[in-house]
């Protein structure tokens, strides 16, 4: 009792064995990064087993893109090659961040199981399935079996009501949540959302469900509703075979309710996600950089609404603004309406579409003492760059006031 | 391989919510073992350890208390303990990634409330799995938690590629 809709999902794909607490379930996609898909060659080699489905898989070189080191360009290289010799039906190189690309494709839908070798794959339940990170061996062990093992986990209801006024994202509930709750106030849990009234657009949707894990949860789900249909409507060109009704009704341990209207931009201070305030309380902290992209907030409404702050204006003089699309559509898309020349004629540097900053693998990492506000997901110490550096978490929106300020800025006075 | 009765090592104490980027700074990540030592010896500065791997020939235990190894999945932080000679994990509660990559790379991860602020770095410490209990030098005992049955499978195994392999052999 108490595991929610996701618990549901487990149970319509267990394959009737079960060991301890864990059942053994179907999994129906799987999503791995190139870092991960090379930890596991290896062991892949030396069980000489073919990869369950070829269909059922995206490999992205996304972490390494392009790679910035001989020992990650050799990573690469495996990678590609392990693709080409297994004949997976989808790779992306240089397209975008996994979790973006996961979403945008015509592969996940409702009432899915769909793992990830990432943490961040919890993502993907924004459109209504169940979608968790595991680490490689767990993935090597679904690529040559099709199953994985799952506990039914506890859920928490999360209700939204109403709409998000303009100077606020889903980043901002997601921070408050987390600030509610702390570093690991949803372990192992299932965080479901209910859109009360639908007001949540998508994008915001996806950057909610990719912050649970920064609670600990075990992932994230929007309960499937017209904003879902909508948006796998346009992706796909028509609804598909997804399972949009789920009988019973799913039972809860917890509810949380978030009235959006009621709050104000929040952030994060160094170094934990869950270190939560209000923009206000930190206004005026001087930043060093500003750094709009991820798989959290470099989707086409953060460039968005980034685009139209930064519009005709310039950063603050000595300030670094990155920004990062979280894909090459999104990219193509935001230089078509204007945003991409929007934010460079501001003095952005526009990098290609990949991880980059968000783990310090490359392009604008930080140095000693410096400060970066950043629309991504961790702010753990020593994770953008130097062990001294300190990393502030907000919205695109709150990014944006802080790139023409050079200072903590709260999003309403530019608005 | 396979599950040990008895394990003993020196505590290397930690705190809450120690997440993977910061015991294993991502920059570290390589399928070269000797940088992902390297790494390993980063984290530990970071985090405030007072040794640097003097204790590794008598085996490592980490203690440490709620939420251990959150964040992110990168399997390079459990390899580099396995690089560094960690036998187990203690901690009042973990991340469930980073508690599944334990197990999946066979090294136990033992629930414990309690002990945490009862040692230190390089204390000597005994646990009995079969007994489900952990004794310190001075002889004071403390509970485990019991390992759920398909843990204990994966780690009597070895971890979950010989796992896989026991499986694929009964299939």
């Amino acid at each position: 009792m108490g595991n929610g809709l996701t618990g549901d999902i487990i149970q319509a794909h267990a394959d009737g064995r079960k060991e301890g607490e864990y059942l053994s379930v179907r999994v129906d996609f799987v999503l791995l990064p190139d870092y991960a898909l090379a930890l596991l060659l290896t062991d892949l080699r030396e069980l000489r087993r073919d990869v369950w489905n070829r269909e059922k898989v995206l490999v992205a070189v996304d972490h390494f893109a392009p790679p910035s080191t001989v020992e990650r360009a050799n990573l690469v290289k495996r990678v590609l090659s392990f693709v080409k010799e297994e004949g997976i039906s989808h790779c992306s190189l240089y397209g975008g961040i996994c979790h973006q690309l996961l979403a945008e494709g015509p592969w996940v839908g409702p009432g899915m199981v769909v793992l990830g070798a990432d943490s961040h794959t919890t993502t993907a339940g924004a459109l209504g399935c169940l979608a968790t990170g595991l680490g490689s061996t767990d993935i090597l062990y679904t690529l040559i079996t099709g199953r994985t093992w799952l506990r039914p986990p506890e859920a928490v209801r999360v209700n939204l009501k109403g709409k998000l006024p303009p100077y606020l994202m889903g980043k901002d509930i997601a921070l408050e949540l987390l600030g509610r709750v702390g570093e690991s106030g949803f372990l192992s849990q299932a965080v479901e959302f209910y859109d009360l009234e639908g007001m949540i657009p998508m994008d915001d949707r996806l950057a909610l469900c990719n912050m649970v894990v920064e609670g600990g949860a075990k992932n994230g789900l929007f309960h499937p509703d017209d904003v879902t249909r909508g948006y796998i409507e346009g992706r796909n060109g028509h609804s598909g075979q997804w399972k949009w009704t789920f009988d019973g009704d799913p039972q809860y341990r917890g509810i949380m309710e978030v009235n959006p209207s009621s709050l104000n931009p929040q952030l994060a201070l160094p170094h934990s996600p869950s270190q939560v305030v209000d923009v206000e309380e930190a206004k005026g902290e001087v930043i060093h950089q500003v750094f709009i992209g991820s798989c959290t907030g470099g989707r086409f409404r953060d460039l968005e609404v980034a685009a139209a702050s930064l519009k005709g204006k310039k950063v603050a003089p000595g300030l670094r603004l990155l920004v990062t699309p979280a894909s090459v559509k999104i990219y193509q898309e935001a230089m078509e309406r204007g945003y991409i020349q929007a934010i460079v004629e501001a003095g952005g540097v526009v990098l290609n579409p990949s991880c980059g900053p968000c783990g310090g693998i490359d392009k604008g990492i930080l140095g000693a003492g410096e400060r970066c506000l950043s629309t991504s997901n961790r702010n753990y110490r020593g994770r953008m760059g130097d062990p001294s550096s300190m990393v502030y978490l907000a919205s695109p929106l709150t990014a944006a006031a802080t790139a023409l300020r050079g200072e903590i800025t709260d999003p309403r006075e530019l608005l | 391989m396979g599950l040990q009765e008895v394990i003993t090592g020196r505590v290397w104490r930690l705190g809450d919510n120690v997440n993977t980027d910061i015991l294993h700074p991502p920059s570290y990540f390589s399928l070269d073992g000797s940088k992902v030592e390297e790494g390993l010896r980063e984290g530990m500065q970071r985090l405030g350890t007072d040794f640097r791997g003097e204790y590794v020939g008598d085996g490592l235990v980490i203690v440490a208390g709620e939420n251990m190894g959150c964040g992110s999945s990168r399997e390079t932080s459990v390899r580099a303990l396995c690089i560094g000679g960690v036998k187990a994990v203690v901690a009042s509660s973990f991340a469930r990634i980073f508690y599944r990559n334990l197990a999946n790379l066979g090294i136990p991860p033992l629930e414990c409330r309690g002990i945490r602020d009862q040692v230190k770095d390089g204390d000597l410490i005994r646990i009995s799995i079969k007994d489900r209990f952990i004794e310190l030098d001075d002889a004071r005992h403390f509970p485990i938690s019991p390992l759920d049955q398909h843990i204990e499978r994966i780690l009597e195994c070895g971890g979950l590629v010989p796992y896989l392999r026991r499986i694929l052999d009964e299939i």
